[in-house]
């Protein structure tokens, strides 16, 4: 004696009805997984934000991120010094740079120069290096007995070789009083491009080796004889109070 | 009539011309380019005191913003030449009184003086006579003469005020 259809399909619906939500709750959890816990995360994010660390909790940890740089930058100078050393290039000791106050400042004009509060009596010189945050700022071109003047890398008159660490190639960087100053490749082929790299050759004993500078803006390839770019410079003469001189 | 450079208070007032060049106040610039103040100050120096004393004052404020200035171009030629032929508009001509006169008179000095500093630099960096030069030159004579000359008025004016009547005593 068979079962009787209607009563059949019966079951069979009453089956599926049965089981529909669960096959549903696995289909929705099925995606949670596939979308990599989207839906939980967020809802998790949303409830857990009162107790997210604060502003304090940030800053321990940039403190402790900035005194791993710190660390590190120190550790690579070290052993950049102790190679330097091996190679017989000059580098004059980190001791060797002093703090000094601007006390004037004329970054555009006939004269685009820096005053610093310091001088003959502190030890600088005519040549030495100025540095400020981010880079070469200038050149000590006189000094007093306590004070210095700076010729800025965009004065006229200005003229600074420098390297492209990214393509090792040689450049000659001039003043042109514009905000900007001119690189002069050396060879015709310079290999250079926007966004490049300009710094202190490694080899460089006059100046601090690898200092940056600048970074290239643009590069005109058809100028003769050899081609030019434009270098926007990291350290802002217009922004700065203190800067730092490598006294040799 | 006494002369100016007879009076230390007249005299001692060209030190205000380096320390306000040293200075160089942010809020009193033009596109970055602050007025010059000696043509400020050497504008009614020679319109009272005459042509021998302004050649002079033009040396002598000439040598300080040389010493004071990078090397390279000199300030020197122009301001003697301004001290001379302002002085001789003071003793020959009949009394300046316009403020407009006087802004006229300190924007074209200006102006020459920037042209004077611009060839100079030009011949000595001949080799880096590029457009980039020839912008900053425009940039800086057309800026720093245009704030001279609107500052002249208030300046000038006042100081023509006060040293005529101390060279009258």
């Amino acid at each position: 004696m068979g079962a009787s259809p209607s009563w059949q399909a019966s079951f069979r619906w009453r089956h599926w009805r049965g089981i529909l939500p669960w096959l549903l709750l696995v289909g929705a959890l099925g995606l949670v997984r596939w979308s990599k816990g989207a839906g939980f995360a967020d809802a998790y994010a949303l409830l857990s934000r009162p107790f997210w660390p604060g502003s304090a909790q940030r800053e321990w940890i940039l403190a402790g991120s900035q005194l791993e740089q710190q660390a590190k930058l120190l550790l690579l100078e070290q052993d950049n010094q102790r190679l330097r050393g091996l190679l017989a290039l000059g580098q004059a000791p980190k001791s060797g740079r002093i703090s000094a106050a601007v006390i004037s400042r004329t970054p555009q004009g006939w004269s685009q120069q820096l005053m610093l509060g310091k001088g003959q009596l502190d030890g600088i010189a005519q040549d030495d290096a100025v540095m400020g945050p981010g880079g070469l700022l200038g050149r000590i071109q006189s000094v007093t007995p306590t004070t210095a003047l700076v010729q800025l890398l965009t004065a006229p008159g200005s003229r600074v070789g420098v390297w492209i660490p990214r393509s090792n190639r040689h450049g000659l960087l001039v003043g042109m009083g514009t905000s900007r100053p001119q690189l002069k490749f050396i060879d015709k082929d310079p290999n250079a491009f926007p966004g490049d790299l300009v710094s202190i050759s490694p080899a460089s004993t006059l100046m601090p080796a690898n200092l940056p500078i600048g970074v290239i803006q643009s590069v005109d390839n058809r100028a003769v004889p050899a081609p030019l770019a434009a270098v926007q410079l990291i350290a802002a003469p217009e922004a700065i109070d203190w800067v730092q001189v490598q006294i040799r | 009539m006494t002369r100016l450079y007879k009076q230390p208070i007249c005299l001692a007032s060209a030190l205000l011309v380096p320390w306000l060049t040293l200075a160089a106040p942010a809020w009193l610039k033009l596109s970055g380019v602050g007025p010059c103040w000696a043509l400020l100050w050497l504008l009614p120096w020679a319109l009272v005191d005459g042509p021998v004393s302004g050649l002079i004052a033009g040396l002598c404020l000439g040598l300080v913003l040389d010493g004071i200035c990078l090397d390279g171009a000199s300030h020197l030629p122009v301001l003697m030449a301004l001290g001379w032929w302002w002085g001789r508009l003071g003793r020959r001509a009949p009394p300046i009184k316009r403020s407009f006169n006087l802004g006229l008179l300190t924007w074209f000095g200006t102006a020459l003086l920037g042209l004077s500093l611009w060839i100079q630099t030009l011949f000595i960096q001949f080799d880096s006579a590029t457009p980039w030069l020839q912008s900053w030159g425009w940039q800086s004579c057309l800026a720093q003469s245009f704030i001279t000359g609107l500052v002249a008025p208030l300046i000038v004016s006042w100081q023509l005020l006060v040293w005529r009547r101390r060279a009258r005593v």
